[in-house]
């Protein structure tokens, strides 16, 4: 049973960020921590905190392969040196063009790469405030804030999926400005598969503190396919 | 008052940049992070793992870590480098448990490091952390041992059991040494 306590949830916050929680109950507090907006708050409110104990840490410089190895595991490419980048450049420019069109070709074939599910949401003018995409193979959701209308100093909106017969699950606080990305976790990736609607609501700044919607549910919208 | 809540200093703007292109898919956002924080983020990760093959591993998965959830970061919920370091102190943590390499191994206290550091990252002299009055008069408040018991779990890595042993005392002298200073920060703050 998770205590409902808020001194007993910020003793247990403050552990598990000091670190001398361990083993299973490690394992249990950041599954909690991930479904709870109020166990990760004082979780970031105790990262904050105790940042400050490591003030005597004396950087230390990496060893150089270690940068490689990242990219690598992320496939990266990352811009070269311009002499390196002219001396490449028709090569590049080749392989791109060669790249692009089997890029084309295999998108249209496999469609792999193209969201699964999408949202409009929008202003009863019509106007769209936000975009969302949700691409199934990188469980990641992607929102683009397009004509957002004012909203009130010190709040924020927050984005729920609406699972048939559950409680909403918060997808995150809403960008007010350009695109954002955020790999889901596997609860929200759970409740979008049962979710035909999403929803928005008004919240204290930086999401609802109770894990439930707290301020007024301002737009639904329906979750599709991509056309 | 959390110190989450002060002003965003000039590094923690930087950061919050590139974080926000990182998760626009900008590799080049990636590098620049690197080159900004991995020195104190593989400090953390060697201060806790104390070999370094395991460390460099760790910071592999902390800035593929980072690369992947740079859209969950929200600097209205806090500073950029708190999230980086501790998701950097949580993989080293989860590397202990997996290696079965508990820092009981060391047999001396580790020295308590001077407080002016001296970085060799961008950003100048321990740029990476921002001043906080507030927070060092309420670590001001703890007992010597009791921030000494907190010192060696944050940036050492060590469990209770550790700590008994590097200090030399009852475990639950320890236990109760760190219940009081977390309790005791807490007061401080949000007095």
């Amino acid at each position: 049973m998770k205590p409902d306590n808020p001194e007993i949830i910020d003793r247990l916050a403050s552990e598990y960020v000091l670190g001398t929680m361990r083993g299973p109950a490690r394992r249990r507090f950041e599954r909690w921590r991930a479904s709870t907006p109020l166990v990760d708050q004082r979780c970031r409110f105790w990262e904050e905190c105790l940042m400050r104990l490591a003030k005597g840490l004396t950087p230390v410089q990496p060893p150089a392969h270690v940068w490689p190895a990242i990219q690598r595991r992320l496939k990266l490419t990352t811009h070269r040196p311009a002499l390196r980048r002219m001396r490449s450049f028709a090569l590049a420019a080749s392989i791109v063009l060669v790249a692009g069109l089997a890029g084309l070709l295999y998108w249209r074939s496999h469609q792999t790469v193209r969201a699964t599910l999408v949202s409009t949401i929008s202003a009863k003018s019509g106007e769209h405030i936000w975009e969302l995409e949700v691409f199934g193979n990188a469980d990641r959701l992607v929102v683009h804030a397009a004509r957002l209308p004012a909203r009130p100093a010190g709040r924020d909106y927050e984005l729920w999926a609406l699972p048939k017969g559950g409680a909403p699950v918060s997808l995150g606080v809403l960008p007010s400005e350009g695109a954002s990305s955020r790999i889901l976790t596997p609860i929200q990736k759970r409740a979008l598969a049962i979710s035909s609607q999403v929803a928005v609501s008004i919240e204290p700044h930086g999401g609802s503190p109770t894990g439930q919607p707290t301020g007024d549910v301002l737009y639904v919208a329906p979750l599709r396919a991509p056309s | 008052m959390n110190p989450a809540e002060e002003r965003p200093t000039e590094f923690d703007e930087k950061l919050q940049g590139l974080l926000g292109r990182c998760a626009a898919a900008d590799a080049d956002a990636l590098q620049r992070l690197y080159v900004l924080v991995s020195p104190i983020l593989f400090a953390c990760v060697t201060r806790i793992l104390r070999r370094r093959a395991l460390a460099e591993e760790a910071l592999q998965d902390v800035f593929i870590s980072i690369w992947q959830q740079a859209g969950q970061f929200s600097a209205m919920r806090g500073r950029p480098m708190a999230w980086m370091m501790s998701i950097a102190r949580y993989r080293a943590i989860d590397l202990l448990r997996r290696e079965r390499y508990a820092p009981t191994l060391v047999a001396e206290l580790p020295e308590r490091r001077s407080i002016d550091v001296q970085s060799e990252s961008e950003g100048g002299s321990a740029a990476w952390l921002p001043s906080s009055e507030l927070m060092e008069r309420c670590l001001a408040l703890l007992s010597d041992m009791q921030a000494r018991c907190l010192e060696l779990a944050f940036v050492d890595g060590s469990s209770h059991e550790d700590i008994a042993r590097l200090v030399g005392s009852p475990l639950g002298t320890v236990k109760s040494w760190i219940r009081r200073g977390l309790r005791s920060l807490r007061q401080c703050l949000e007095s």
